[in-house]
């Protein structure tokens, strides 16, 4: 039997693989880092790292930047450089003491070590400025806006650099949500000019020291997307909706990048889920998109769930489709 | 090109800092500043159809609006009446327990183009709130309640539902949002289904109309 790092090289490459991946089985994912991104508990507030209030409400599925007057951190983009100030990431030796046991820990043969980073680029943008006033920027202060950008990509490569030093990670999984469920939120013309290039530079980075596989998380539509995900250097793009039409992306793109979602968490991932609406996801999802380069899994971000056991159940439900269809 | 047809043209594609100047020039052409209005309404009427087609996107949506709203500035102090839009009140707001407010503020945005005033209970609202804004407010044809969730689908049954209960008439309810389809619309009683912010605007006003 393959290793899971083997049998998702399988798939990727269009070759044998002895099994489906179950989501992330794969990936060893690094999560106690000292740079890892703070999020609030759940029903409680943070500022984080860039001074951007994040609250987090009992009973929603995430947290939200909160951009009232008081608390918004852009107000007047042609003067970002007098309130965005990039978080330090030089931490103690000792910080990262428990994520390199955690790295060390791991039988790369079976496993990638896998860093974690969010926001991701577009969306720190709007974390910083709101989502209106980001998206019309592009369009009003575009010189402003390549400038943030610039600058958050900056933080990114020195972050890129200390996970690098620190872990030698073998894969890097980056969220950064492009879109809504029907369409990108930007048009794939103005995403290239804004946002390929960054994105290039920093998965670019992160190959040219060692890290074999991107993993880049939009649970959204982004097919018009896929070709800039491929200059970006993308080699799975997690979270990929229904809506996307997978079954089609994998026939085009197949070979070039793999897709790893087409199970919609809203479907399977609610207060009154059951095994059955699981296994039906499931099963159509197998049957449809197949062996090679897809893997099964929710479209939601990390190898959790919203509501205990949806996530186990689904991979119980992957080894069952592997026993049919394997 | 008239002038009229000027100002459609840059509302369209989001000249706001041009429409401003080329309103005024249409009103100093002689054109009524109904009849502007009615050719910027017309032109967020092109601007929703080309979003729900998938030509444009959101960016191409808000800088249009944002056209809109700066030539409605020029033609304000010009309009005849008491200041109240033809249409009515628009009320909106996304369901409790959801905090997703873009999709919510396109369809606001189009709605308020296609001429309502509108009145924006923003996210997170409780079903009671759009019960006590809709007494609190004057003229209320519409009451549009969003959501994105799919757990949050009970709360938007149980909105419409307490609307429907208030025994408060002379409006209508669309519901609208990623995992609403018409059938649930239908379900729980809503008075229309918009799948997104285009198609609302122009069901607002049918519905208003009416």
């Amino acid at each position: 039997m393959l290793t899971k790092r083997q049998n998702l090289v399988e798939v990727m490459k269009g070759g044998n693989p002895d099994r489906f991946v179950k989501q992330y089985e794969a990936f060893a994912m690094m999560m106690k880092t000292p740079i890892t991104r703070i999020k609030p508990p759940i029903g409680g507030e943070i500022v984080n790292e860039w001074g951007v209030t994040v609250r987090w409400p009992k009973g929603q599925l995430g947290a939200f930047p909160v951009h009232d007057p008081e608390h918004i951190v852009i107000k007047d983009i042609t003067k970002w450089r007098d309130v965005v100030k990039m978080p330090s990431v030089e931490c103690s030796e000792e910080s990262w003491a428990i994520a390199i046991k955690e790295a060390e820990a791991v039988d790369r043969n079976d496993q990638y070590v896998t860093v974690f980073v969010a926001p991701g680029i577009f969306e720190m943008t709007h974390y910083l400025m709101s989502m209106e006033e980001a998206l019309m920027a592009y369009y009003e202060e575009p010189e402003a806006m390549h400038e943030l950008i610039d600058y958050i990509v900056e933080f990114e490569l020195k972050l890129a650099k200390e996970f690098i030093d620190h872990l030698h990670p073998d894969a890097l999984f980056h969220h950064d949500d492009w879109g809504s469920q029907i369409n990108s939120f930007i048009s794939p013309e103005m995403f290239k000019e804004f946002f390929e290039p960054a994105y290039k530079k920093i998965y670019g980075y992160y190959k040219d020291n060692g890290v074999e596989l991107i993993i880049h998380h939009s649970d959204s539509y982004a097919a018009n997307l896929v070709p800039s995900m491929l200059e970006m250097g993308i080699d799975i793009w997690q979270g990929v909706m229904t809506t996307n039409k997978v079954p089609e992306l994998i026939k085009q793109y197949g070979g070039k990048i793999t897709f790893m979602g087409d199970i919609d968490s809203g479907v399977i991932d609610f207060p009154g889920w059951t095994r059955e609406i699981i296994g039906e996801n499931v099963e159509r999802a197998c049957k449809e998109c197949g062996k090679l380069y897809f893997i099964p899994g929710a479209s939601q971000g990390l190898n959790v769930s919203s509501f205990p056991g949806v996530y186990e159940a689904t991979d119980e439900e992957i080894d069952r489709m592997t026993s049919f269809m394997f | 090109m008239s002038k009229i047809d000027e100002v459609k043209a840059k509302v369209e594609i989001g000249k706001s800092k041009l429409v401003p100047g080329l309103v005024q020039e249409a009103i100093d052409e002689g054109n009524s500043p109904e009849e502007i209005l009615q050719a910027m309404v017309e032109s967020m009427g092109v601007v929703g159809e080309k979003f729900s087609r998938g030509d444009i996107f959101v960016p191409e949506m808000l800088i249009a609006a944002k056209a809109m709203s700066k030539g409605v500035e020029v033609l304000k102090p010009l309009l005849a009446g008491d200041g109240s839009s033809k249409l009515g009140t628009c009320i909106i707001g996304t369901v409790e327990g959801d905090l997703h407010d873009i999709g919510k503020n396109l369809v606001s945005l189009m709605i308020e183009s296609a001429g309502f005033d509108m009145v924006d209970l923003g996210v997170d609202v409780p079903a009671e709130k759009f019960v006590e804004a809709i007494k609190e407010n004057s003229n209320v044809k519409i009451v549009a309640c969003s959501g994105l969730l799919t757990s949050t689908m009970p709360a938007m049954r149980e909105a419409v539902a307490t609307i429907k209960a208030s025994g408060l008439k002379g409006f209508k309810v669309i519901v609208g949002g990623a995992p609403v389809t018409p059938e649930f619309a239908a379900e729980i009683g809503a008075d229309a289904f918009a799948p997104d912010a285009g198609p609302a605007a122009v069901k607002a006003k049918e519905l208003a109309i009416a």
